[in-house]
């Protein structure tokens, strides 16, 4: 490329739009290249859990009261609350194990930061990397419950946009932690957040099994509004809470991202 | 070489002077014994190089534990309760637990026989010093499974103390689920040292093996119900999972599940047919491997 191939190109990759496209085409191409089958296996995780507990555990528990007190099968009790955790760790790993990778040895982000790329170009990026692996999880397990006959409502394909929702929010808060970690060892204290919050989440039973002070505990958690909101949407089932369940994302997203810009500027433009 | 320069690690062992004082025994007698303790001595280096990791070993070993009776024993059970009620004739937690017990060791398993082995032979290249030495490579191969059995031996332990304590299983026979939870984890373990010794670079492998192995051994092995309950054309991966000959086991050995004499022996002979295979093969690998 000419210098004056270099000047042009350049001004319009300052900052704005361009920067994400250019963080997402790496994304992408790296995809395309190496991990296309890593991306397209985790879709299976799910679907498999729903197999074993739906099939399996349904028959020692039958029916399990859902959204509104309506009896349902247990199968279908628990493929909402698997959409959500799977929409929360896809897009959690992706964000945390992948970035940390990147962050510390790849040193991936101080190369981009080089470039006329911003902090706020790398963060979006990365995130809506996770979100795009989100997304085609939840299209691929909708088809599963469509299948299965676990589907009952229109509004189950709003779970679709609302697993987005929720990979949002755990992709920015995801990578903002990571900023912090430096060790490989202090990973291993994530998974000690994510398995209590997939088991305890009222995503296998639901929360009425605990007494009331755990039951306020759980629902500071995010996951629970995440299944609680997929659980309603599979069946139609809409109240004010639906609204408070959004918008615990949307707050969870804006500071998530408000917190990674943060910190990439700190960590590298000081 | 002057005094000072050999005595500058002060709190290593000082081998010069050692050698030199005639207490330690020369080379021809440390070859011998490398040859006849090589096992253990490779396994005390694994060991040592885990102890950075203790505090999030421990953490691991007291909380999975925890995490999954409170949640899948007391949670789950309180459904079933609400549903069949009791289990293969006990309450769900103690039927569930010796199947965690058992899987936990299992899927660790995956944890220690797969990014270490590589990193061994590519990343940290931890075996070739060793393999230059009068270690043989076969003896590093059993020398590290037999430190990562160790280190089950205490987690699985562990385990049991917490079950106790939780009233999911009673003093006796049941202290059995330890032995079987590490023979279990054993014969998924070696064959699976085995095949990541064999692979040349880090690709999907790892995430495949994680993802259609690991996980559906868990989730079909007969862990949370009875396998039976299964559509047949399901059965047949807890038929081939160490998580389901070893629960068998591990149910028999705790509340005495009824699980026939000619099917106890069929257990223990899958379980230790993997094993001795397994760990075989691995010796043959790491022979390849590491002498060509």
């Amino acid at each position: 490329m000419s210098e004056r191939d270099l000047a042009s190109v350049s001004p319009g990759r300052t900052g704005g739009r361009g920067g994400v496209l250019a963080v997402l085409e790496r994304g992408f191409t790296v995809i395309r290249n190496q991990n296309w089958m890593i991306l397209v296996s985790g879709f299976f995780e799910p679907v498999f859990y729903l197999l074993a507990m739906g099939v399996g555990m349904g028959m020692l528990v039958g029916e399990v009261s859902g959204p509104g007190g309506r009896e349902v099968t247990y199968a279908a009790f628990i493929a909402p609350a698997l959409l959500a955790t799977s929409a929360m760790n896809g897009a959690f790993y992706d964000s945390t194990w992948n970035v940390f990778f990147k962050l510390r040895f790849a040193k991936l982000y101080e190369a981009m930061l080089q470039t006329s790329l911003s902090p706020w170009n790398v963060a979006l990026g990365e995130i809506l990397m996770a979100l795009f692996r989100g997304f085609l999880y939840a299209l691929g397990f909708l088809g599963v419950l469509a299948i299965m006959g676990l589907v009952t409502s229109w509004w189950a394909l709003a779970m679709v946009p609302v697993a987005v929702l929720i990979a949002f929010g755990f992709a920015a808060l995801g990578m903002g932690v990571t900023s912090f970690l430096t060790r490989f060892q202090q990973m291993d204290l994530l998974n000690f957040v994510m398995l209590p919050m997939f088991l305890f989440s009222a995503t296998l039973y639901p929360i009425t099994v605990y007494p009331e002070v755990v039951q306020w505990f759980v629902m500071a958690l995010p996951l629970w509004h995440g299944v609680e909101l997929m659980r309603q949407l599979s069946v139609g089932y809409l109240t004010t809470a639906t609204l408070v369940h959004v918008g615990y994302f949307l707050a969870m997203t804006a500071a998530g991202l408000w917190l990674t810009t943060r910190r990439l500027r700190a960590l590298f433009l000081r | 070489m002057t005094e000072q320069t050999v005595g500058h690690h002060s709190d290593d062992l000082d081998t010069t002077s050692l050698a030199y004082s005639g207490r330690a025994p020369g080379h021809a007698e440390m070859a011998a014994r490398a040859h006849r303790f090589g096992v253990w001595y490779y396994a005390e280096t694994v060991l040592r190089t885990m102890r950075a990791f203790i505090v999030p070993g421990l953490l691991n070993a007291v909380g999975l534990p925890l995490l999954y009776i409170v949640a899948m024993g007391l949670g789950l059970g309180s459904l079933v309760s609400g549903g069949v009620g009791r289990v293969d004739g006990v309450d769900y937690l103690t039927f569930v637990v010796p199947a965690l017990l058992v899987s936990t060791a299992v899927m660790s398993m995956s944890g220690e026989m797969t990014f270490p082995i590589m990193a061994g032979f590519k990343w940290m290249r931890t075996y070739y010093g060793p393999a230059a030495t009068g270690l043989r490579p076969g003896q590093l191969a059993t020398g590290h499974l037999l430190a990562v059995i160790i280190r089950f031996a205490i987690q699985t332990t562990i385990f049991y103390i917490i079950a106790l304590m939780f009233g999911a299983t009673q003093p006796g026979w049941s202290v059995l689920m330890v032995p079987i939870a590490i023979l279990a984890a054993t014969a998924f373990g070696a064959p699976l040292q085995a095949y990541a010794a064999s692979l040349e670079g880090e690709g999907f492998q790892f995430s495949f093996v994680q993802r259609f192995i690991v996980m559906p051994m868990f989730l079909f092995s007969g862990t949370f119900f009875p396998l039976s309950v299964m559509p047949v054309y399901l059965q047949w991966i807890g038929w081939l999972s160490p998580v389901w000959h070893g629960t068998q086991l591990a149910r028999a050995a705790s509340y005495g599940a009824a699980v026939e004499g000619w099917l106890i022996a069929v257990h223990l002979l899958v379980l230790a047919a993997a094993t001795v295979a397994g760990a075989l093969l691995a010796r043959r690998v790491y022979t390849r491997r590491l002498t060509s």
